[in-house]
């Protein structure tokens, strides 16, 4: 009940900011981003004159799979960097402008507050992700050749998981600061590191949710999910919950004001 | 002027292709201009938003929603 | 009904709050009266569970141990809402918030932002609020779920005049519903709404009780009188008297604090009559509650300056 309270605060809130129509469509335009310029390179090239007379265009057309994991390497950087964007204030504004004083002065759940708020981001930047998604498949589809929509949506599904873990760094960051800048830097700081360690210790840190999208090309290709990928994402589900725990836990402790 | 056929045609033939991309772009454009008249109050002119939102193609609606609505509003 | 047994709040070494015990007894309004930085602000916000004491307890009477927050509505000093939001959206969000069903919700917020006074604006956007339309829709929220207790922090000092007196007016009608609790700088708004008082200083409680029993336990007797010219050299003069405690000067009166005041008086006027001080002014009166005041607050002032 007062869970979905805040929850429906929290979408009607991101419709007030036209959150629901700007991010997906935002999502959109990364994804098809790399697929139409892959598509038009030859004649973008031609246009610049970027090649000497005479010279024929010999260059191979990348395999579809290889386009569609181009979509969701731009998810990785501008799309994460959007989310972090748009969830860094969720809490520690609040905070700083004072509104949480006067709805944690009421009877609110900590745990309802924070994994409301956290629910609701989620349902709009998947549907992003999603419809982003679907675009580049879509493209794909109809300019490099045919790609399975099923492994499309599985590969979708397991890269959702790592995206709900970007978005529980962010929440859980939220709760250690007032100021949403400091958020943001702290949660695609916490990001590159783990990228960083996990590219290092490759052999060692093969559940890192940061690994997750390196086990999609193969997924996509052939459908199957490999033991690692099932740990890795089981393990970033594990991180989640104690994501959300540490988030509870850390507003609990500290002081509203 | 052969240039400018090569280009029409060019137009022409990839317009089922490009449409979709356009049309995104021109209902993100018309998504924050009506949030930009909308509010009361941005974090900077208003005019100044006015001709991000306009002339930087997809990064200046997303700058404007991400740092031009101000929070008090 | 709430009592806080030797509450203290440290903030860098420094104590805001130091080892304060109470207790608010149901049904009354109490003021919680100390100049800035006395330490009003924290222990509000401890008792609505905003801050957490460094240590001691806030306990409530018959609650027992359930969430403290159901029984007790908060308006701090500069309240912030969700702008985006209309009046009656916001107060619909809180009901809710506060474990009230929908349709009550829907009722409770518009008797509310009527009785506040600002029915007219409730489908208008908060941003678009004035300062006073926020403090009552402030009021409005604090009080939304029936709270017992009703913590106000300086719900007047901002206000104009005309806002200042809806609201001393609304907090007379809500002493009827639950017991309140304010903070305040100003003594007159303290007398002017209270039953009680706590006087605060420097984040201790320096006096409490009834309005009228801390009058009584301050009232010295005392004259006051103004002659032409420097006030300094009559000042000796009349400390030589034995009945005199002690004096001080305040903008051009001299004030005599004396042990009988009709013997004072005698003395006083014979004196000034044999000597032939040039008296302006001669008055025989009691300190007031202004004086207990004043005394807090210059030497806070004081403090300041060391």
């Amino acid at each position: 009940m007062q869970w979905m309270t805040i929850y429906k605060k929290e979408c009607l809130e991101s419709a007030r900011n036209y959150k629901w129509v700007w991010v997906p469509l935002v999502f959109i335009l990364f994804c098809i981003m790399d697929p139409l310029t892959t598509y038009y390179l030859p004649q973008i090239l031609e246009s610049t004159g970027g090649l000497p007379e005479g010279a024929t265009f010999d260059m191979p057309t990348p395999p579809p799979a290889n386009v569609f994991m181009m979509s969701i390497s731009q998810m990785n950087t501008l799309g994460v960097l959007v989310i972090a964007l748009i969830t860094m204030g969720t809490i520690a504004g609040e905070r700083k402008s004072g509104v949480a004083e006067l709805i944690l002065v009421k009877p609110v759940s900590y745990t309802n507050y924070v994994t409301a708020k956290w629910a609701a981001h989620i349902s709009l930047v998947l549907l992003s992700i999603f419809v982003g998604l679907l675009a580049s498949w879509y493209y794909v589809q109809l300019l490099f050749g045919d790609i399975s929509f099923i492994y499309v949506l599985i590969t979708t599904a397991f890269y959702g998981v790592y995206i709900i873990f970007v978005l529980s760094i962010s929440l859980f960051m939220n709760t250690w600061t007032k100021v949403p800048g400091f958020v943001l830097f702290l949660t695609i700081s916490i990001l590159m590191i783990l990228n960083i360690i996990s590219s290092v210790f490759s052999h060692l840190l093969e559940w890192s949710p940061t690994k997750i999208p390196s086990y999609l090309p193969s997924l996509l290709r052939s459908g199957e999910v490999e033991t690692d990928l099932w740990f890795a994402s089981l393990f970033t589900i594990v991180t989640i919950v104690l994501l959300l725990f540490g988030a509870i836990q850390t507003l609990k402790r500290k002081e509203i004001v | 002027m052969l240039l400018t056929q090569n280009a029409i045609q060019f137009i022409n033939e990839n317009l089922a292709i490009i449409a979709p991309l356009l049309i995104i772009q021109v209902v993100l454009m018309i998504t924050a201009l009506v949030s930009l008249i909308r509010a009361e109050a941005t974090n900077g002119p208003k005019w100044m938003w006015v001709l991000i939102i306009l002339f930087i193609n997809t990064i200046g609606p997303i700058a404007y929603f991400i740092f031009g609505r101000s929070h008090e509003s | 009904m709430i009592t806080l047994k030797n509450i203290t709040k440290t903030f860098d070494k420094e104590n805001a709050v130091k080892n304060i015990t109470f207790h608010l007894s149901p049904g009354k309004c109490v003021a919680l009266l100390g100049p800035n930085g006395a330490g009003k602000t924290t222990t509000l916000k401890m008792i609505a569970g905003l801050m957490h004491p460094t240590s001691g307890q806030v306990e409530l009477a018959n609650g027992g141990s359930g969430d403290i927050r159901k029984h007790i509505g908060y308006l701090p000093q500069h309240p912030q809402f969700h702008n985006w939001m209309t009046g009656k959206e916001f107060l619909h969000y809180v009901a809710r918030l506060s474990h009230i069903s929908k349709q009550e919700s829907q009722k409770l917020a518009e008797q509310l932002l009527d009785r506040v006074g600002i029915a007219d604006a409730k489908n208008r956007k908060i941003s678009k609020y004035s300062g006073g339309m926020k403090q009552r829709l402030g009021i409005a929220q604090a009080m939304i779920h029936k709270p017992t207790v009703l913590l106000l922090d300086e719900p007047v000092s901002a206000l104009d005049p005309i806002g200042r007196r809806d609201v001393l007016n609304l907090m007379e009608e809500l002493k009827q519903e639950s017991t309140l609790l304010y903070s305040t700088h100003i003594l007159g708004d303290a007398e002017e709404a209270s039953d009680e008082i706590l006087l605060m200083h420097k984040g201790a409680i320096v006096e409490s009780g009834s309005l009228q029993e801390v009058r009584k336990r301050h009232q010295v007797d005392k004259i006051t009188l103004r002659f032409e010219g420097n006030m300094q050299a009559y000042k000796g003069k009349i400390e030589a008297f034995p009945f005199v405690t002690h004096t001080d000067i305040q903008k051009q009166n001299i004030h005599v604090y004396v042990q009988n005041v009709h013997e004072a008086r005698d003395v006083l006027l014979e004196h000034v009559n044999k000597e032939q001080w040039p008296l302006l002014f001669f008055e025989v009166g009691q300190t007031t509650l202004e004086d207990l005041f004043m005394k807090v607050v210059n030497e806070h002032a004081m403090d300041d300056h060391l």
